[in-house]
């Protein structure tokens, strides 16, 4: 089975480079999330893999044979890279009927009658859709589509399915459903996958593992906990999820794994639990999430505990399963997620060291 | 269970194989486009600068042709004419479309839908049976001209001038101006009008101060497109301006080519290239100018969106009054009158027409073997060549626009080249290519090499409706298809084409009707054998014969007319699943 193997990809469109030497394999059965902004290379890395796209340099190739190789001039044309693809406009054919569209990747590679009305009924019933195999696309939900877009992309038998942002055109409801589905159907298929997005749920959700992408570079790459919880950098923490940024300055390594920071226009002392050992005055950037602080009324036992201060209340805002609160702590704005309502009066925060994860600056 | 089922593909039938590889097919679409069309030009050209025929030994480069051109005081007789025609024909076309689009489409003026219609059939009407039948009314002893002088005792226009040629001119070109003004306003948001109400403007002021301001790009390309058509206009000048022996550029041309001592004088080719020349130029200068547009219009906000369309009041029954009796003088009377002319020996006043009709023109039209050849010939080229073309250009589209082949990039602007080489020209060119290179005398003198000058220049045309829908058609479904497993070969005919339905049908009717009604390229290629209705309608119409022309024209009229309707049929039937 096939290990996708991309190495230092580089294109550029006039003066902007699209893809910036990215490298990155995908082992074999892995579900495998390329997130990021619009324009950040994940559809130029994903089309380039499908031979859509011609990269200036570098190579891809796919369980032992070169798909591109920019050394050695080798591009293995689109058609015969025998891969599953579905578009982000899910590219039903609109004047084939639901069979004609999942039939049409057997047909190509000449299969008998009987052959293909077999499998075409398989993966039909495979994703659900049977029953409208005689339907116009025009005559199909949003959700109907993108199933029919997934039984062609399979009907071929790939080993390797690409999915360019397959969910974006389906309401929020479908979305979820769709999620839970597709990931089921990668783990009976034994799939290799790669799928392109810009939603943070959907990367973190759905992925074994995710590459975080920006300017056509990899940024980070681990599973969604890694990438949640110890973002590498400041984009990573701000793209996946909110994040606050503390910035201070390294007093001390107080005891192994216990870093003491000074905030910045604060005075105050955090402490950040981290197997990092830093020199004091490193200055340095700390991400927290919204979620991870806890915000109280203040108590008398507070002024004693570690990374407990007081902060006032500038906004609150009700999101249906969770607050947002806009707190004013020192000199900066720190933003808090909690599952309760917090009336007013004197509050504190209590910052877990826990909590912190230290971005490489 | 479920991994079982995907595992067990079937074993292949046969390995898949190309049968040619597809980059042979693509340069073979490209190569042979290409050499169509720029081909015939530089047969032209080398006419153009030698001092004898290609055929006749001896010659030798001179620019004695230019020399002799330039030293015709009758040729600048014709440029100045043709100057003061296109200006003409200019103003008034660009002036009356946009004014009509304007009514038609941003305001309550009644029948609306039914005036577009009728302002836009021009376009498929046959042009020599609309100019035969303005003469048959407004004509110098045509019936209303008559009517008016004779009867009345009013003073009364000349058409056959220099002035009746422009505004007949203006009333072929109107569409163009129209068209693209039309398409100018679907592109702009209301709402700037709307804010113009809004401040307290009158509707009448908003048109002046907001709307016709808005629709100047449009009404400056579409004044540069007009202007350079009407430049080489061949029909009108042939049909108008031989009683009054006005000339213009290209029948100074046809003229200078006929009444020449020596045949197949080199000044003509030499004309046609100067002509080449400043009709491009024009166009040239219109995409740069186009170009420079474009820039503006894709940093304006929303587009389209609702149209509310200005309430007109009192001025409402005025403006469709006006619009009434433009269609009614300047199409409805005068095919009116062509049909008149199609039953009558002589139009006159003296006698009323019902104790004049005779069935002879009709029965010419039929038992005349002449007219009756041209008739199959017309339909043979027409059906024929349109099929070609649309085959042709369909394929260069997609060389064009859905492959890589390294030299796609130049298919686009040479498939648009052939709308900027006048007709003349053009025939002209072909002329000389058949007889210059051995494979021409196949399709010299013969229907064949007819076909591929109609074609030619209808390549344009059928890229203009095709190209449209191919950019609608989203890029991943054939990369849907690609990804499948299909090449290039089969994703065209099994995606694309299928999805270029009523595109194909569409472009197949508009150059079906544009065949049917050509001359302009015809004229130096037809012969005897060979001849198609425009062609025999034009000769016998210049040697004084009208009915059976007339008679020719309705036969003319009703092929377009039922072309069109089986052409809406096919379109609808094709439009199921689109």
């Amino acid at each position: 089975m096939p290990e996708i193997h991309v190495a230092n990809l580089t294109k550029t469109y006039g003066a902007t480079r699209a893809l910036d030497d990215i490298s990155f394999v995908v082992h074999d059965k892995e579900f495998l999330t390329l997130l990021g902004p619009s324009g950040c290379g994940k559809s130029t890395s994903l089309m380039s893999i499908a031979g859509f796209e011609q990269p200036d340099s570098g190579s891809i190739s796919v369980g032992g044979s070169v798909y591109f190789d920019s050394e050695s001039r080798t591009s293995r044309r689109a058609e015969d890279r025998e891969l599953g693809i579905v578009f982000q406009s899910y590219a039903i054919w609109p004047h084939l009927t639901v069979f004609d569209n999942v039939a049409f990747p057997l047909a190509v590679r000449r299969y008998s009658k009987a052959a293909i009305r077999a499998k075409t009924i398989e993966v039909l019933d495979l994703v659900e859709m049977s029953p409208q195999a005689r339907r116009y696309p025009h005559e199909l939900s949003g959700g109907q589509q993108q199933r029919v877009a997934i039984a062609r992309a399979l009907s071929a038998s790939p080993s390797v399915l690409l999915l360019d942002e397959p969910f974006s055109n389906l309401d929020a409801k479908l979305r979820d459903r769709a999620r839970g589905w597709l990931r089921g159907l990668h783990h009976e298929l034994g799939l290799t996958a790669i799928f392109v997005t810009h939603d943070q749920d959907e990367a973190l959700s759905m992925s074994d593992r995710v590459l975080v992408l920006d300017g056509g570079k990899v940024l980070q790459s681990g599973t969604p906990e890694d990438i949640y919880r110890r973002p590498a950098s400041r984009f990573v923490a701000d793209f996946v999820g909110h994040c606050n940024f503390l910035t201070g300055v390294v007093v001390g390594n107080d005891r192994r794994r216990e870093l003491r920071v000074e905030l910045d226009g604060t005075g105050a002392n955090l402490i950040v639990d981290t197997p990092t050992v830093l020199a004091a005055g490193t200055p340095i950037t700390i991400a927290v999430r919204p979620e991870a602080i806890d915000l109280a009324p203040e108590t008398a036992s507070d002024a004693q505990r570690q990374n407990c201060w007081p902060v006032t209340l500038s906004s609150a805002s009700f999101l249906g399963d969770h607050y947002d609160f806009e707190t004013e702590m020192g000199p900066g704005p720190l933003t808090v997620q909690t599952t309760n309502a917090v009336s007013g009066g004197q509050l504190r925060v209590h910052i877990p060291a826990t909590a912190c994860a230290i971005l490489t600056p | 269970m479920v991994s079982a089922v995907l595992d067990s593909a079937p074993p292949r039938a046969s390995t898949r194989r190309r049968v040619l590889p597809e980059t042979m097919l693509q340069a073979t679409i490209w190569l042979g486009v290409t050499v169509v069309v720029v081909g015939p030009l530089l047969p032209l050209l080398y006419a153009s600068v030698r001092t004898k025929p290609i055929y006749q030994a001896g010659g030798v480069f001179s620019l004695a042709a230019y020399r002799q051109l330039f030293g015709d005081p009758a040729y600048w007789r014709a440029v100045w004419n043709t100057a003061v025609f296109s200006g003409i024909a200019t103003v008034v076309a660009v002036g009356l479309g946009a004014l009509f689009a304007v009514l038609c489409h941003r305001t309550t003026m009644r029948f609306g839908r039914v005036f577009t219609v009728l302002l836009l059939a021009p376009i498929v009407l046959p042009p020599l049976g609309l100019m035969v039948g303005w003469t048959s009314i407004y004509g110098d002893s045509g019936y209303v001209t008559v009517v008016l002088a004779k009867v009345l005792h009013l003073p009364v226009w000349q058409l056959s001038s220099v002035l009746g040629m422009g505004l007949l001119g203006a009333t072929v070109f109107m569409p163009i101006a129209f068209l693209t003004c039309r398409a100018a306003l679907e592109g702009t948001d209301s709402a700037l009008e709307d804010a113009a109400l809004g401040a307290g403007a009158s509707p009448i002021t908003v048109i002046r101060r907001i709307t016709l301001p808005l629709l100047r790009p449009a009404i400056l390309n579409s004044a540069i497109l007009v202007f350079a058509i009407s430049f080489e206009a061949l029909g009108i000048p042939l049909i108008l301006g031989q009683s009054a022996h006005i000339d213009l550029y290209a029948s100074y041309l046809y003229h200078g080519w006929q009444n020449s001592p020596t045949p197949d004088p080199a000044f003509v080719s030499a004309g046609a290239i100067v002509l080449i020349v400043f009709v491009s130029g024009l166009l040239l200068l219109r995409s740069v100018l186009l170009g420079a547009e474009q820039r503006f219009i894709s940093v304006s906000g929303r587009r389209g969106g609702a149209h509310r369309p200005l309430d007109l009041g009192r001025w409402g029954p005025v403006a469709t009054g006006v619009v009434a009796l433009y269609v009614l003088v300047t199409a409805i009377v005068p095919m009116v009158g062509l049909m008149l002319m199609s039953f009558v020996q002589v139009l006159s006043t003296l006698v009323p027409p019902w104790q004049l009709i005779t069935g002879d023109n009709w029965r010419i039209v039929l038992h005349d073997p002449t007219l009756h050849r041209s008739i199959v010939n017309s339909l043979v080229l027409a059906g024929g060549g349109a099929l070609l073309t649309v085959a042709v250009v369909v394929l260069a589209t997609f060389v064009a626009h859905r492959s890589r082949f390294a030299l796609r990039a130049s298919l686009a602007p040479t498939l648009m080249y052939p709308r900027a080489v006048p007709g003349i020209a053009l025939g002209i060119g072909f002329f000389w290519t058949y007889l210059m290179f051995t494979p021409g005398s196949l399709v010299r003198n013969n229907l064949w090499g007819e076909l591929l000058v109609l074609s030619v220049r209808n390549l344009t045309l059928a890229y203009i409706v095709i190209y449209p829908s191919m950019t609608r058609i989203g890029r991943d479904l054939d990369h849907a298809a690609r990804a499948s497993g299909a090449g290039w070969a089969r994703t065209c005919r099994r995606i694309l084409l299928p999805l270029l339905r009523p595109a194909v049908i569409g472009a197949y009717v508009l150059v079906f009707i544009s065949m049917l009604n050509e001359f302009d390229a015809l004229v130096f290629l037809a012969k005897p054998s060979t001849q198609v209705m425009s062609v025999t309608m034009l000769q016998n119409f210049t040697r004084g014969v009208a009915g059976p022309v007339a008679a020719l024209a309705m036969v003319q009229t009703l092929i377009v007319a039922s072309v069109l309707l089986i052409g809406a049929v096919a379109l609808v039937r094709s439009r199921r699943h689109a």
